[in-house]
């Protein structure tokens, strides 16, 4: 048996509003801990070395993801400089409003490393972006850096 | 893995934008109970339920502990499974393959249009540290996919645009879908960009709907009415959710999954041996992108068969028949059971209009969405 009547009048159909408050905190853990630190006390940035499969997390983490090696303290320096490895112009809020201003937002590959970061680009036209454009991070002054990824305004052009 | 675990019975409530006249609970078993009169069984003999869902597309926290009711599944064994339909008909399988039950139900089911804030539903599905803040739309990340993609590839947007012209024509004559319509490729390529090269028509929209789904063994199934469907192989991969690390061109997830599955389905050319596939198609290029993984074509070859009919329902390997997201609605975790829906009625001859002259072995695959990284493959056979 499936559904012998179904509702007519579409005012009939009766819903409750429902919210989820919840709030939380994310710890950033003893890489994120490592990362956020120098990025905020001295501006520069650093990633997690695995010898044995030669790759280099950017941002860094405590465990290489292909041979499950503990990496923690394999901290190198990484050099502010990365290439758009893929990018977009979105017209769009994430709750699917216009934007006053769109926003182009990339995927930054960083030299010397396997990783990168997923940010935005300014002083530039996305007219003129490509994919392979050479970019530097520009940050916040260390007054406002709070230790986040926001201490990083944007990424520009080199 | 042959002839082990067959589909005996499948139902539906169809796609709909919005469904304010019955609860989700009531699209579900409106699915369940058309699935038991296709297999021929009342709920009482089935072994195991398994259930797709996630609580915050449901609303609710501990969101598996609502769903034995309306399958008929109280006081019986029943599990959830976070993710997507074909991962929840592989864990079916498992209980035949083991033993455990002779008949198994898998069920699945989008009631989207209860979730009014779906933007901050995937935001909370971002990397708190490394993406959530900058506050930028969930559909950028596949924009830039899309990107990388045409651009590895070497396939195009006028392509991608060729697969929405495709789908949402494939979904005009089918009555179960909500998004039927006679576009033209200027329509898709001119409409309002979101992420750039996604427009708004190449975003799959929101659907409501349910789909059950009865498994038994091969020993069961001569005793059952009906028109078995053989589940040849099933398999799913997940490759990672950090953008530092994950693969931006190719959908490698996809890949992985397919190949496990066509090795143990016994599968060596996909593309001859497979007559359809019905493919995560959520986003335009994702069509491309899953053709070129599931090994139906060479890479960077998708883009040109789509533009001379070759996944069209007349063409070479006909993919999408129903119509897929684009045509049917984004289903969230119900995409692969959208997906293994119209393989199975393919299968057995019942596609309506829709109907494929050959359709003997099929290949379904679902995708989880942004921001996951996780395919799921299921090689089906009449
Ligand atoms: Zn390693």
């Amino acid at each position: 048996m499936a559904l012998i009547e179904r509702l007519q009048n579409r005012p009939d159909a009766t819903y409750w509003p429902g919210k989820i408050p919840m709030t939380y905190i994310y710890t950033a853990g003893r890489a994120g801990e490592a990362f956020f630190k120098k990025l905020r006390d001295s501006g520069k940035f650093i990633g997690a070395r695995c010898e044995d499969c030669d790759l280099t997390y950017f941002p860094p983490r405590i465990f290489c993801e292909c041979c499950f090696n503990r990496i923690e303290g394999n901290w190198v320096n990484v050099k502010n400089r990365g290439v758009v490895h893929t990018l977009t112009i979105c017209h769009e809020t994430y709750d699917d409003k216009p934007k006053e201003t769109p926003s182009i937002v990339a995927f930054i590959r960083f030299e010397d490393t396997d990783g990168g970061m997923f940010h935005r680009l300014g002083d530039v036209d996305y007219e003129d972006c490509y994919i392979g454009m050479p970019v530097e991070a520009v940050l916040k002054p260390k007054t406002q850096r709070k230790g986040g990824i926001l201490d990083i305004k944007h990424f520009r052009p080199l | 893995m042959d002839k082990k675990v067959a589909i005996v019975g499948i139902g539906t409530t169809g796609f709909r934008a919005t469904t304010p006249d019955v609860s989700y609970r009531e699209l579900t078993y409106e699915a369940a109970t058309k699935a038991y009169l296709d297999a021929g069984i009342e709920p009482q003999e089935v072994g195991a339920f398994v259930a797709t869902s996630e609580d915050f597309l449901e609303g609710y926290s501990i969101s598996d502990e609502y769903s034995p009711d309306q399958l008929g599944a109280v006081l019986k064994s029943i599990h959830t499974v976070p993710g997507d339909f074909i991962q929840g008909l592989g864990n079916g399988v498992m209980l035949i393959m083991s033993g455990y039950a002779d008949i198994v139900v898998v069920q699945g089911m989008s009631k989207a249009s209860n979730m009014v804030t779906k933007g901050d539903l995937l935001t909370f599905a971002a990397d708190p540290f490394a993406w959530r803040p900058l506050q930028e739309s969930p559909h950028a990340i596949a924009a830039m996919e899309m990107n990388r993609f045409l651009y590895e590839s070497g396939n195009t947007i006028e392509q991608c645009a060729q697969v929405v012209v495709k789908n949402r024509r494939n979904a005009l004559l089918n009555p179960r879908a909500a998004l039927g319509a006679a576009l033209e490729l200027e329509d898709v390529l001119n409409a309002d960009p979101v992420a750039e090269p996604l427009c708004r028509l190449d975003i799959a929209q929101h659907a409501d709907g349910a789909v059950v789904c009865v498994l038994a063994s091969q020993e069961k199934v001569g005793s059952l009415k009906g028109n078995p469907i053989w589940v040849r192989d099933v398999s799913w991969a997940t490759e990672t959710n950090a953008l530092d690390s994950r693969t931006w061109g190719e959908a490698v997830y996809m890949q992985l999954a397919a190949e496990k599955a066509y090795r143990m389905a016994g599968i060596r050319t996909p593309a001859k041996e497979i007559d359809f596939a019905e493919l995560n198609d959520e986003y335009s290029y994702k069509e491309l992108q899953h053709i070129e993984a599931l090994g139906l074509c060479a890479w960077g070859e998708s883009g040109k068969l789509s533009e001379i009919g070759w996944s069209e329902r007349t063409g070479e390997f006909p993919v999408n028949t129903a119509g897929g997201c684009l045509g049917c609605g984004h289903l969230f975790e119900l995409d692969g059971g959208q997906k293994v829906l119209d393989a199975v009625l393919q299968l057995r001859g019942q596609a309506g209009e829709l109907q494929l002259k050959t359709a003997n072995t099929a290949v379904a695959a679902g995708w989880r969405g942004v921001p996951t990284t996780t395919g799921a493959v299921v090689v089906l056979g009449n």
